[in-house]
């Protein structure tokens, strides 16, 4: 009984704030005269006529940032898994290399190293918009990546490690099969997390000229003056990715308690 | 001291198969866990070491198979010498059968898969081969209804029965047992102390840290004591127990008793 009047409670204080909230983003509207045509905002999304279903600039930008961020995030995986193991290994010159990406990438904003990446080093490589926008994307949250991942690792006991060398295993093959099992499962939830940041990171590729959802969002902004309601509706679609992958890193980080 | 001759003269063992002469090891910390320690094992001897703790006993145990690097002394294991080269390492450990005090079964793994493991990855056995092993290993140590529970559905005594059976599969010419029932309830010590006495009759070379004075009797065939990393001195069992040589083994054995 007390429990649920608790809930109630504070069901109420959120509603209040949630009401306080909404109250003052009117206020801010009706101040600024801001002329509202939220009747524009679906052709951007979806167009459904006798052609059928035609997705619009914004649908289509969601699909080049799910895009974006999927490559994004398996290639940051693997960028953040070798830097762990290299940090984490007996070669000077590995430790070294390690650490020098990870400083630089950590103490660089992201923007610089876009634009750093597409300008400086993509014409050498040959590399189109895209595929540097990615490469600067994963290289970024891999450097964030690496560092959740050697926590998982360190954190596992030492007696893995001796049980696995006792019998005959090779360090790669105690890696492979006994520490990096055990480690990831422990981290799973802050990669998540990590991936929701990804996700809304990759916004920053728009600079370099990548039509993702972001560059959708300032074409139509620029082009219909819309500028409100494209945001609010841009937001609204990252959240659309981000919510499900926070979800997910929620119900992991939940199985994971259970089981220990 | 038995060295070759009486090894090959004793008519209970085999040639020597553990040499560990001169072991010294310092930790970073300073303390000298291992001062010049000497042990020579043959083949089929079941050796107790004893002694107070921070005596070395253990860390000469981990030194036997790489898991701590000494800092002067030398390590022959049936014949292959324990130095920098990796092969050898591997080699060592591949032949050296390790049983901890915590178990570290492998979590994330079944009895099955726990045992199963090395067997496929270190000695390339098939899936099948392996499991023929691992099940008649099981059936040994009397966990064969239990191989597909996970390390933490089993009680203490069940897992470190099967980090027992795990260690076997390898059919490892040597046994460590570095205080493998010291983490257990009373209550479950005995059926692990079994297995051991089991193993140790069979003719497994057995080198066993433990301060279970009742297995040292039952089982063992020599007992050693070690204080500040040296050995204070060693003999057959019953000697041993019945008429210790040293006042401080003498002092060490009441105490404990």
């Amino acid at each position: 009984m007390r429990a649920r009047i608790n809930t109630l409670a504070h069901v109420a204080a959120f509603m209040t704030v949630l009401g306080g909230l909404g109250w003052l983003l009117m206020r801010g509207s009706d101040s600024l005269n801001y002329p509202w045509h939220w009747e524009r905002i679906p052709d951007f999304i979806y167009t459904w006529d006798e052609q059928g279903f035609t997705p619009g600039p914004l649908l289509e930008g969601l699909w080049v940032t799910i895009k974006i961020s999927a490559v994004s995030l398996l290639l940051a995986f693997v960028f953040g898994l070798v830097t762990a193991l290299l940090r984490l290994s007996d070669s000077f010159v590995g430790r070294f290399l390690a650490r020098v990406y990870l400083e630089t990438i950590r103490n660089t904003p992201l923007l610089t190293q876009i634009l750093v990446m597409y300008f400086l080093f993509a014409p050498l490589l040959g590399l189109d918009a895209v595929t540097s926008g990615v490469l600067a994307l994963s290289l970024f949250e891999g450097a964030y990546g690496s560092e959740i991942i050697r926590a998982g690792i360190v954190s596992i006991d030492k007696g893995q490690w001796e049980a696995a060398h006792s019998l005959g295993l090779s360090t790669s093959q105690t890696y492979r099969k006994i520490v990096l099992p055990q480690a990831l499962r422990r981290v799973l939830p802050p990669l998540a997390s990590l991936a929701v940041t990804l996700v809304k990171d990759s916004a920053l590729v728009s600079a370099i000229a990548v039509a993702e959802l972001s560059k959708q969002g300032a074409i139509i902004v620029a082009r219909y003056w819309l500028t409100f309601e494209t945001w609010f509706t841009v937001a609204a679609l990252y959240l659309c990715l981000t919510i499900p992958l926070s979800l997910l890193a929620l119900m992991l980080e939940r199985r994971i308690k259970v089981r220990s | 001291m038995p060295d070759k001759d009486s090894c090959a003269t004793n008519p209970r063992t085999g040639d020597v198969i553990v040499e560990a002469q001169g072991l010294t090891k310092v930790f970073a910390n300073g303390v000298k866990a291992l001062d010049d320690f000497s042990l020579t094992v043959c083949q089929g001897e079941v050796v107790v070491v004893i002694g107070p703790s921070g005596s070395g006993k253990s860390t000469f145990l981990r030194c036997l198979n790489g898991l701590e690097e000494i800092d002067a002394g030398r390590i022959v294991i049936d014949g292959v010498e324990l130095n920098h080269s990796k092969k050898n390492r591997r080699a060592i450990r591949t032949e050296v059968g390790m049983v901890f005090q915590s178990f570290n079964l492998f979590p994330h793994m079944t009895v099955l898969g726990n045992i199963n493991l090395a067997q496929e990855l270190v000695r390339g056995k098939t899936r099948g081969d392996a499991t023929d092993t691992t099940m008649a290993l099981l059936d040994k140590v009397g966990m064969a209804e239990r191989a597909d529970s996970y390390p933490a559905q089993l009680s203490g005594g069940q897992q470190q029965r099967v980090a027992i059976a795990r260690a076997l599969a390898m059919h490892p010419k040597v046994m460590l047992f570095d205080e493998a029932t010291s983490a257990l309830d009373p209550e479950v010590i005995g059926e692990v102390l079994g297995v051991m006495a089991d193993l140790a009759r069979e003719g497994m070379t057995m080198i066993v840290v433990t301060h279970e004075m009742g297995f040292a009797r039952e089982a063992g065939d020599r007992v050693v004591f070690m204080e500040h990393g040296a050995m204070v001195e060693q003999g057959p069992v019953e000697p041993f127990f019945d008429a210790p040589a040293h006042e401080r083994t003498q002092t060490f054995l009441q105490q404990i008793v």
